[in-house]
């Protein structure tokens, strides 16, 4: 009980100096980061969505190791569910004469309606909202529908891994050919004065690798946790 | 040539990227020839940007406003811990040659784990660290969790979830401080912290951020993930997260004291008291233990505790008495992990009682043991000495600080006669591995306490500049001193710990749940906020 009463005072000190702070932010924010994306943003990254241009160009070094961060996850989840990586063929704990077949048949005319989304979202990263990260959530999202409409799949994971594993190196040589065209690692390879359609075209190409690496990812962390459910 | 610091940090994360894809046979080779170009690339920018650190800032994708893109920065401190860290990875890289052969998986984490930790030294943006941060975290959690047996799930995931609340604290103060100032470029904010001193938010982001190092540092109340990561995780992990990994946050420790050092927060004693109260607190527990590798684990809770205290001084050669210590601490606490392993797996046990003969089984690795053993207790010609005496001359006008450092240091002698007592007893009738290897890397870190011992006046003044001719390798006083101590340490052992009365042993029983330990986070939290913002 004391114990109780005492986290109780300790967050409410907490709370308060939080509340101060935040109330003291009212006069003393800063804009400056802010204003600098809204008006040089568009010109120097050819992305009108500025969260794709701070986190593919701008802050490229960060999104590596976010998609780091995903590829470091996976292996651990992998090493630790499984006893051999090289096992294939898994039968997964979803019991076909358990799901309904009303939800299969939903399932089937809504699956290539998300992956047709999750491709959108990732190709138009760079106009609209969303980007690899959130393409790539939503393509795995539609793969593992997959495993509703035919409970007998058969995944190679190890596949899988080898793969996500080539395209975080093809992203990581994707973002540092800019040190051979303009001389500084980790930015867009054209020009920043170069044509918005043109920067578009590194935007597209690094969304996509990002976009895939991420489905491919999440893919493979579901199908190890079935798996360990099993 | 500018460049070199991203090729340090890609390098080994790409060796990693490639023995995962290609499981060959001899991969482990690769990652000592990365380890070889590695250094060479290190030591060439170090001798060629010696005399002029400020011509390290890469702005990476060359944005011509700094205060936009990620930056990455060297001085003399991070050349030094880039040198430790390379060092550390030869060490565990030979010591676990014969290893590494079959363990790809092993592999790839351990160099992941290097290019990310690279990046954690040089980086120069608060977002990049954090992102540094939480990496380091999973991959120790993944190499903590690697024997995949209940003890080090339970240690791993302790370790995950209390790092990672210390982690979000830090994501939280870097939110207010962007808020605040419009970047998070560190050389930027240093200079412009000071205009918004008196307020609260920032000294309550100060706060936070201390709480989140504190838990990665492992300083008390929030030390108690470090003694079960470290002892159940492998030996040669264990070699790295104490000799190295902790050191990541003792290094946030005082870059974060630095940026905020001309917003004048009155940090000094109240990070001395909980030096102190860590140093003391961790030799306790390592007293009353009776697993060797528990023994070592707490023993590093207590030397964090003593880096501290000398890290928190405001006199500048002090501090750097600090930072020597923190390599010392390195190479000694790396050479007692790694022969503690190989005795370990001799002896088939971690018990300090059942190991015993260790002298006459395995001569030379008992040697480098003792090297180790008189490094740490601060021996005269060895490395502890020098930096303990560094720390002592600093806290000469204050009584309480130089009784504080004796008694620290009282309880380290104590700790290490009572290990001592492996060496003794008949040989081990069979003797089942050989480790020639091993013996390799132990000579190697034993020779480097030497060396760090008698050379220290060069090594300091080529890195940071501070002269330390007044520190002399061996004087009477320091002789009499450490004969004292030991003095007083057998007399605590023969008393105390043998008999094992029943303190010791309850100490020994002393647990603290995850429940506590996240209360005790959250209290210490208070407390900082109490102390700085609220008083």
């Amino acid at each position: 009980m004391s114990r109780k009463i005492l986290l109780v005072a300790m967050f409410a000190v907490l709370f308060g100096v939080f509340a101060t702070s935040m109330i003291e932010l009212e006069t003393l924010f800063n804009t400056y980061g802010k204003t600098y994306f809204l008006e040089h943003g568009y010109a120097e990254t050819g992305a009108s969505n500025l969260v794709t241009a701070i986190l593919l160009d701008y802050r490229l070094f960060d999104s590596l190791f976010e998609a780091g961060i995903l590829l470091i996850a996976v292996s651990g989840v992998i090493w630790i569910s499984k006893h051999d990586v090289e096992e294939k063929n898994a039968k997964f704990m979803i019991d076909k004469y358990k799901t309904p077949d009303l939800f299969i048949t939903f399932a089937r005319l809504v699956y290539p309606l998300m992956l047709a989304f999750g491709f959108y979202v990732i190709i138009n990263g760079h106009i609209s909202p969303g980007g690899g990260f959130q393409g790539g959530a939503i393509v795995a999202t539609a793969i593992l529908i997959l495993y509703y409409i035919d409970a007998n799949k058969e995944t190679n994971i190890g596949l899988i891994v080898t793969v996500e594993k080539i395209l975080y190196l093809l992203i990581v040589l994707m973002a540092s050919i800019s040190i051979i065209t303009q001389g500084a690692f980790f930015t867009n390879f054209f020009n920043p004065s170069a044509d918005a359609d043109l920067k578009a075209i590194y935007l597209v190409l690094l969304n996509v690798l990002i976009g895939f690496k991420v489905a491919l990812g999440l893919w493979t962390i579901f199908t190890a946790f079935l798996k360990e459910g099993r | 040539m500018s460049q070199i610091p991203v090729i340090l940090i890609f390098l080994p994360v790409l060796t990693a990227l490639f023995i995962y894809l290609f499981k060959w046979r001899h991969m482990h080779l690769l990652a000592l020839l990365t380890q070889t170009g590695m250094t060479i690339l290190a030591i060439v920018y170090f001798l060629h940007f010696k005399d002029q650190f400020e011509a390290t800032h890469i702005i990476l994708g060359g944005w011509s406003d700094v205060r936009i893109g990620i930056s990455l920065a060297n001085d003399g401190l991070s050349m030094a811990f880039i040198f430790l860290t390379l060092f550390m990875w030869w060490s565990v890289l030979t010591y676990l040659y014969r290893f590494g052969k079959t363990e790809h998986t092993f592999l790839f984490f351990l160099m992941f784990l290097q290019g990310v930790f690279l990046g954690l030294l040089q980086s120069n943006d608060l977002f990049n660290l954090f992102v540094f941060f939480e990496l380091t975290t999973i991959i120790v959690t993944i190499l903590i969790a690697y024997k995949k047996t209940g003890e080090s799930f339970r240690a791993a995931i302790y370790y995950l979830l209390l790092n990672t609340s210390g982690v979000l604290l830090f994501l939280i103060a870097i939110v207010m401080l962007y808020n605040l100032y419009g970047t998070i470029n560190i050389r930027v904010l240093s200079e412009v912290i000071h205009t918004h001193a008196d307020t609260t938010i920032l000294k309550f982001a100060y706060v936070l951020m201390m709480t989140g190092i504190s838990v990665k540092a492992a300083l008390f109340p929030v030390f108690t993930w470090l003694p079960k990561a470290h002892g159940v995780a492998q030996s040669a992990i264990s070699a790295l997260l104490s000799g190295l990994i902790v050191k990541g946050g003792i290094y946030l420790f005082f870059r974060i004291n630095f940026l905020f050092e001309s917003a004048g927060l009155p940090y000094h004693n109240i990070f001395f008291i909980l030096g102190l109260l860590t140093a003391l607190s961790g030799i306790i527990f390592a007293l009353a233990q009776k697993n060797i590798k528990l023994m070592l684990a707490y023993s590093t809770v207590s030397q964090i505790g003593l880096i501290i205290m000398g890290l928190s001084s405001p006199d500048i050669t002090t501090f750097y008495g600090g930072v020597l210590h923190t390599f010392n601490h390195a190479l000694f606490k790396a050479l007692l992990f790694l022969g503690a392993g190989v005795i370990i797996a001799v002896y088939r046990t971690k018990k300090l009682d059942e190991i015993r003969g260790v002298f006459r089984t395995m001569p030379i690795i008992s040697v480098m043991m003792i090297i180790g053993m008189l490094a740490i207790t601060g021996m005269p010609f060895f490395n502890g000495y020098i930096s303990k005496s560094i720390i002592k001359y600093g806290f000469e006008d204050s009584v309480f600080r130089t009784l504080a450092l004796y008694l620290v240091n009282i309880g380290t002698t104590t700790l290490f006669i009572k290990m001592s007592h492996i060496f003794f007893g008949p040989k081990m009738l069979s003797y089942p591995m050989k480790h020639r290897q091993q013996n390799i890397t132990l000579l190697l870190l034993a020779l480097a306490c030497l060396v760090f011992g008698n050379f220290y006046v060069e090594i300091m003044d080529a890195f940071f500049g501070i002269d330390y001719a007044h520190i002399t390798r061996i004087s009477l006083g320091g002789l009499l001193d450490y004969g004292i101590t030991v003095i007083i340490g057998i007399l605590i052992y023969l008393y105390v710990l043998k008999k094992d009365v029943k303190l010791v042993k309850g100490i020994r029983e002393f647990k603290i749940s995850f429940e506590t330990a996240n209360i005790l986070f959250i209290a210490l939290l208070t407390v900082l906020t109490f102390y700085f913002v609220i008083l």
